[in-house]
């Protein structure tokens, strides 16, 4: 089997810039509705599963193993989790190099299954491990607007 | 279900700012597969084409702009898509047609062009991230990739130097593949020295933009006979895509892909894969990607890949050679394009036709294994001659 060979072209070619300008607006869904409604109060809430005996966070409608409906089983779960993993990044989500880099981490909420990815704020990077408690920090209440981005990050309990 | 064996390959260069528009790959690895079995269009039935986002290419419905340079003209065609997956779903698709017994020969395609999009294709990936959760925060492929390499890591007390060598392996098996973009002798130090793109993850762990083709010709037993003297046999198939939450998951055990491995070893009947299978492609856009998956393919113990790769185990003279292409991290990954080009690299190993790249012992079954989505999908191959 013969296989092209050819040399990198990066000059010299005719191109056309172009886009596909799109722009969207998202609902957050019905179990996001919850979600973020109670983001604005400081709360954090997840969905039980009682045949799965497990909570989602952030909530669903549905179980994703049994398929039952969760919709009348959201609860409030606390703000407090641990790091399950995380990562200290240095560029942007279009390759552009950070001023300061920033630290992201996996929370699992605890007595959930679940969590999310979000900041670490008021840590070094070299302090934190697998298992650190941490919770969250809001911004204040006049400046929440029903966002994940209503939690600061999560700083380690002391 | 019959029978179905790959009977030709083809493979462009693998390139960053290709020339070539994504129709004109496409053809270009199309016909060079076609012309690789002595067969014309007319002798395809039907047609599957593999590609990733359209975000790459920027071509809205991409599957159908590529498909009369894949050879769809006037044809059964149909288009699929899982991410980095794709590649390795390719021959999958293309088998249920001629398994079946709809169709007796299948020209499978798989395209991408990463290089259009701009400046840099990472921006694409934004958009893969849950709208409301976690797009807010602008996460980057890169730190799911680093958050997952450091679970993986630390579980099992990996050093990120050891790890490393990984990249020295692949970039190094590369210097000998014709369509290799990054082939290179380098060492543990170059990759700790590149650049930190966020902790674990340097720039040498990670694969390239790349612009690539990828074709196959499937046949039925009775064409492949007549076709060729080396049909290599498609014996397993496995596929299997885990939750999107992917926070909820622990990250440090790729339990989809063990799940697609088991699937298609038991359609295979191979009981012992770390001992029946002779070569094996995992999928390796990151360094860790291939320790990561050699274990969930159950090619190694669990927390046991990083010393096996430190004593040469998976090096292409070892017991079992992983990446001999030089993978994803050496020849270049135009996602879809890299898994088809692992199928590829199967099928030249297990005719014998891989030049210097060929492994040694004649080996008469090997794997090729993809991953992508969110985290979330195997796709496993096993092959024999």
């Amino acid at each position: 089997m013969a296989l092209i060979e050819r040399f990198q072209k990066v000059t010299d070619v005719t191109y056309w810039e172009g886009q596909i300008p799109m722009s969207y607006i998202y609902t957050v869904g019905r179990a996001g509705e919850k979600f973020f409604r109670e983001m604005i109060n400081g709360k954090i809430f997840g969905a039980k599963c009682n045949q799965c005996n497990l909570i989602y966070v952030p909530p669903r409608i549905y179980c994703e193993k049994c398929f039952e409906r969760l919709e009348e089983n959201y609860l409030e779960v606390g703000t407090k989790g641990k790091v399950h993993t995380f990562t200290q990044c240095y560029e942007t989500y279009d390759g552009v190099r950070k001023e300061v880099p920033s630290i992201v981490a996996v929370i699992r909420i605890d007595g959930t299954e679940g969590g999310f990815v979000h900041w670490l704020g008021e840590v070094e990077f070299k302090d934190v491990y697998f298992g650190m408690p941490v919770e969250a920090v809001f911004k204040d209440k006049k400046e929440r607007e029903g966002s994940i981005l209503d939690i600061k990050y999560f700083r380690p309990i002391k | 279900m019959r029978r179905v064996a790959i009977v030709g390959a083809g493979l462009t260069k693998f390139y960053r700012n290709a020339q070539e528009t994504p129709k004109e790959l496409a053809y270009e690895a199309a016909r060079m597969a076609l012309d690789s079995c002595e067969m014309k269009l007319s002798d395809i039935d039907c047609v599957v084409m593999g590609t990733a986002p359209d975000a790459f290419d920027g071509v809205h419905m991409k599957g159908e702009y590529l498909a009369d340079g894949a050879g769809a003209y006037r044809k059964p065609y149909m288009r699929h898509f899982v991410g980095g997956g794709t590649g390795v779903l390719s021959p999958i698709h293309g088998w249920f047609h001629v398994a079946s017994g709809m169709f007796d020969t299948c020209l499978v395609v798989a395209e991408e062009k990463m290089s259009s999009a701009y400046p840099h294709p990472a921006g694409a990936f934004l958009t893969i991230f849950d709208h409301t959760t976690e797009q807010p925060l602008y996460p980057t492929l890169i730190w799911i990739f680093a958050i997952e390499m450091n679970r993986f890591m630390t579980t099992w007390g990996y050093k990120k130097e050891d790890i490393a060598l990984v990249a020295v392996k692949n970039k190094r098996n590369a210097l000998d593949h014709p369509s290799a973009q990054l082939g290179a002798e380098i060492t543990v130090q170059d990759v700790l020295n590149s650049e930190i793109m966020a902790w674990p993850v340097n720039r040498l762990d990670i694969s390239p933009t790349s612009d690539g083709a990828a074709a196959i010709v499937l046949a039925a037993e009775h064409v492949a006979r007549r076709v060729t003297e080396k049909p290599i046999w498609i014996d397993g198939v496995g596929w299997c895509l885990d939750t999107a939450y992917w926070c909820t998951r622990d990250l440090y055990y790729p339990d989809y892909v063990e799940v697609a491995a088991r699937m298609a070893y038991k359609m295979a009947g191979i009981k012992e894969p770390s001992k029946e299978i002779h070569v094996a492609e995992p999928y390796d856009p990151f360094t860790y990607k291939e320790l990561h998956h050699i274990e969930g393919l159950l090619l190694a113990p669990r927390g046991k890949s990083v010393e096996m790769l430190k004593d040469g185990y998976f090096n292409r003279d070892g017991n079992l050679p992983t990446c001999p292409s030089g993978g994803a991290l050496g020849v270049g990954n135009p996602i879809s394009a890299t898994g088809l080009m692992k199928i590829i690299e199967i099928f030249l190993q297990l005719r014998g036709e891989a030049g210097k790249r060929q492994v040694p012992g004649k080996p008469t079954c090997g794997l090729a294994q993809a991953w992508g989505d969110l985290m979330q999908v195997g796709t496993v191959v096993v092959m024999r001659s």
